[in-house]
């Protein structure tokens, strides 16, 4: 009888599973959803990249766009051939905030950079066509951008190369990521045991079914979630936004310093292709948002922490400032918007189509005055 | 400490273990007592976690109603009882009155005189209000009260009270429990049967569901509307309305919910404290079956001895408004909150001669009498819910002159209906049965899917934010 019932109820939880898990397909778009994590595949170097030719539709409550990443696996809908004669072509690094998947291609302050750019080259003497290519990729780092030019953008035979910084996250994501600027390892597979093969391989295949799946993804979160706030009740947390902290972890150092090495082996690798290389450094939400900064604040100040609101701007700054390559800041851009229309969307950290034409204008003034 | 908390996760679990094995390794009788200090240490530390400076606060209120409830049993003469009961219940609303409402009425008592040109300058103390003040003195109060009255006697064993005033499951948000319910439970040996497992589990499953699927996904909903300053249009003033009521519901009955599923798993039977409130079509049977543990405390220790409906019709609308207007403060310190009570007085007032007709209605008309019904509770939320008098007054200037229902939000509707709907829909079941635990009753396959559907919410849309529950600051 107690069998009986076990098997009943696990059926009904099957049979729900597969309901929810259907309904999470269709009206739960997220970017745990297949069809965004279809946008990416493994790469040996970087970890991961756009897959080439991947197109899909994002739609949440603040925006629905369409996302086509072109053959070269940038997200372009034209193609990227041999540079024809005349064209400037101009290659964005970064992460999220230039991939900006919240907005239609057009919308991207690279595509709207290009429209300056070309506009005014109509307007003026020498008639050059400029190619700005939107390099970004979701969860990038300084380090995976490095890797990205080499081993993609490079092709793509830029005349300028634009490196952004996401103020926000980059010193720890470079830190996170210092570890694929080693060498590959060499090790063969023969000198790992056929245990470590056997369970690797088990790990893999199940990670494999529970990315496929939209509700193991979100009960995964659920269980990390859990672990984490585990792990931070064992050892009390550090403040979040150790970037903005007024004395921020050791690691911080480190990040600024492998975002240097970074930037300034793209500039380097560029030179070699006589193409310049410049910084754009874009900043978090708060910094620009008053009631986001208050929230933070409170935030932060109640795990014993002290926000320094322009810190992280200031630290990166400070740490390019040795490097003989341009470097254009939007914040000032971005808080001479307001008051006005949000620069940023509320449930994201990312710019709205307003805040892309801000970043656009400013760029393109501060290239034009640097004269690159 | 809250339900929702990791700390929570450990603490039951360990407690329930301890608990269990008490009567296995002691025998019954001294199990019995070693289940009440193991209870009692639980209870202590449960509220310990959260500021142990106020631990003193719930042991002095428990000595002294303690002592109080033995001298009155041993006093004859009533005026001498008449004393000692007042000098607790002076004791107790003290304890209330300084912690929760100084800086109310001193902030009051300074502007009132401000604005008669008069400048005082307090002392100005900053008193946090400990937690559950307002629920563990009401618990001592009402015993005192009733051993005075001569309904109980008292107990004469100190680990029973202490446990039957700080028992965890109910100390921080209630529901209020009487010696009468509670006292004979503590002193007795128990074990919880199959029945209460499974609607213990039942509960907390439920509970956890109200509070994480529904209060805390609609609180962004509200806050929203509710925002100092916003100016959102009528129609959005509405959605915002609803999500409040759903939200203070899902939050305070998900809470009950807990600690009702807690207590019975561990044999001991708390009152039903929510009994599907928003079907109602009156407001006397509003206050019937909406935080029932604190309208039958007011009737009984308030309202009563006011006179109630004994006297003459003018005399039962004062009291009912006396009773509403202490009931609207004992929920904060703030004018919104008396303002909430005076209009709940208001409305039991209104309806008191229709009152037993309405109840009667079937049909078209009972639908009508629910709907109006309510949407009166929802104009209640707001005043409720407001952040001030100010922004009330916005709010309803906007709800009665700016409706416009084009300007509806979506993103108010529709995560209103995603998580109001299945509350109202076991909120239907519950109601058509007259039974807040029928679902461990259904059908096995229906209580089954009931089950699992939970489950799921929670998991996947839950959200685990941890927010302390709206009825704590009370």
């Amino acid at each position: 009888m107690r069998g009986r019932r076990a098997l009943l109820f696990v059926a009904i939880a099957a049979a729900q599973f597969a309901m929810f898990e259907a309904a999470l397909r269709i009206w739960g778009h997220s970017e745990a959803a297949p069809s965004f994590q279809a946008l990416f595949m493994p790469d040996p170097v970087i970890g991961y990249r756009l897959q080439p030719n991947a197109r899909t539709r994002f739609e949440t409550a603040e925006f629905d766009t369409t996302i086509a990443i072109n053959g070269q696996g940038v997200r372009d809908d034209r193609e990227i051939g041999p540079k024809p004669p005349g064209e400037r072509r101009i290659v964005v690094l970064g992460d999220s905030l230039v991939l900006s998947v919240q907005v239609d291609v057009r919308q991207t302050f690279c595509r709207l950079l290009e429209d300056r750019l070309n506009q005014a080259s109509l307007q003026g003497a020498r008639r050059v066509h400029y190619r700005v290519i939107n390099a970004g990729v979701q969860g990038y780092g300084p380090v995976e951008e490095l890797l990205f030019y080499r081993e993609i953008a490079r092709a793509f035979e830029p005349d300028l190369v634009i490196e952004t910084i996401f103020v926000g996250n980059d010193a720890e994501d470079a830190v996170a990521s210092a570890s694929k600027l080693r060498a590959p390892s060499t090790a063969q597979p023969a000198d790992r045991s056929i245990s470590d093969a056997v369970s690797e391989s088990l790990v893999s295949r199940l990670r494999r079914v529970v990315r496929r799946s939209m509700v193991l993804q979100v009960l995964r979160l659920r269980v990390v979630s859990v672990t984490d706030r585990l792990s931070n009740w064992v050892t009390p947390p550090e403040a979040p936004l150790q970037t903005y902290a007024a004395r921020p972890a050791p690691r911080i150092a480190d990040g600024l310093r492998i975002s240097r090495e970074c930037v300034e082996a793209i500039a380097s690798d560029a030179a070699g292709i006589h193409a310049k290389t410049m910084v754009l450094l874009i900043p978090a939400r708060f910094q620009v948002d008053d009631a986001d900064y208050r929230h933070l604040k409170a935030a932060v100040e109640g795990t014993g922490g002290q926000l320094v609101r322009d810190g992280a701007s200031e630290r990166f700054n400070d740490a390019l400032s040795s490097l003989p390559i341009p470097r254009f800041d939007a914040l000032p851009a971005l808080r001479a918007a307001l008051p006005g229309p949000d620069v940023f969307f509320q449930q994201t950290v990312h710019l709205t189509p307003r805040g892309h034409q801000i970043v656009a204008a400013a760029l393109e003034a501060f290239l034009h005055k640097e004269g690159i | 400490m809250v339900f929702n908390s990791l700390q929570f996760l450990w603490f039951f679990p360990v407690v329930y273990a301890l608990y269990r094995a008490c009567p296995v390794v002691f025998g019954v009788e001294r199990g019995l007592r070693a289940q009440n200090w193991l209870l009692l240490a639980a209870s202590y530390y449960f509220y310990a976690a959260w500021d142990y400076r106020f631990v003193v606060l719930l042991a002095a209120s428990t000595i002294v109603d303690f002592t109080c409830g033995l001298v009155l049993d041993r006093l004859t003469d009533q005026r001498r009882r008449r004393l000692v009961m007042t000098l607790s219940i002076v004791f107790n609303l003290s304890l209330l009155g300084f912690f929760k409402y100084f800086n109310f009425f001193s902030a009051n008592l300074a502007a009132l005189f401000a604005a008669l040109g008069w400048r005082l300058d307090f002392v100005t103390v900053k008193v946090l209000l400990p937690i559950g003040i307002s629920f563990y003195t009401f618990v001592t109060m009402s015993y005192v009260i009733d051993v005075y009255r001569r309904e109980i006697r008292p107990t004469r064993n100190f680990v029973d009270f202490a446990v039957f005033v700080a028992y965890f499951p109910h100390l921080v948000a209630g529901p209020i429990l009487r010696a009468t319910t509670l006292l004979p439970q503590i002193a007795r040996p128990r074990r919880a049967s199959r029945d209460q497992i499974v609607q213990g589990l039942w509960l907390i499953a439920w509970g956890f569901f109200q509070k994480i699927f529904v209060a805390d996904n609609l609180a962004p909903i509200a806050s929203r509307v509710f925002a100092h300053g916003a100016q959102p249009t009528g129609i959005n003033v509405l959605l915002g309305a609803y999500a409040f009521a759903f939200q203070i519901y899902g939050d305070f009955a998900g809470y009950s919910n807990i600690a009702r599923g807690t207590s019975k798993l561990m044999g001991i039977e708390l009152i039903d404290n929510f009994r599907f409130p928003y079907l109602v079509s009156t407001p006397q049977a509003f206050w019937r079956h909406w935080h029932i543990s604190l309208s039958t405390w007011l009737r009984d220790y308030l309202y009563i001895p006011l006179g109630g409906s004994r006297g003459s019709p003018a005399q039962t609308r004062r009291n009912l408004l006396i009773t509403m207007f202490l009931g609207g403060l004992w929920h904060g310190a703030a004018w919104t909150f008396v303002l909430w009570g005076v209009y709940q007085g208001a409305l039991l007032v209104f309806y008191r001669p229709y009152a037993a007709a309405i109840d009667r209605w079937r049909g078209v008309r009972r639908v009508v009498a629910w709907f109006v019904m309510f949407h009166l509770t929802c104009l209640g939320w707001l005043i409720f819910r407001a952040a001030s008098l100010r922004d009330l007054a916005t709010l309803t200037r906007n709800l009665m002159t700016q409706f416009a229902p084009a300007s509806i939000d979506a993103g108010l509707l529709v995560p209103l209906l995603l998580y109001a709907s299945p509350l109202v829909v076991i909120h239907v079941v519950e109601a058509r049965a007259d039974d807040v635990l029928v679902v461990p009753r259904l059908p096995i396959g229906v209580r089954y899917s009931i089950y699992a559907a939970t489950l799921y919410l929670i998991l996947l849309f839950g959200n685990f934010g941890g927010a302390e529950f709206i009825y704590f600051q009370f």
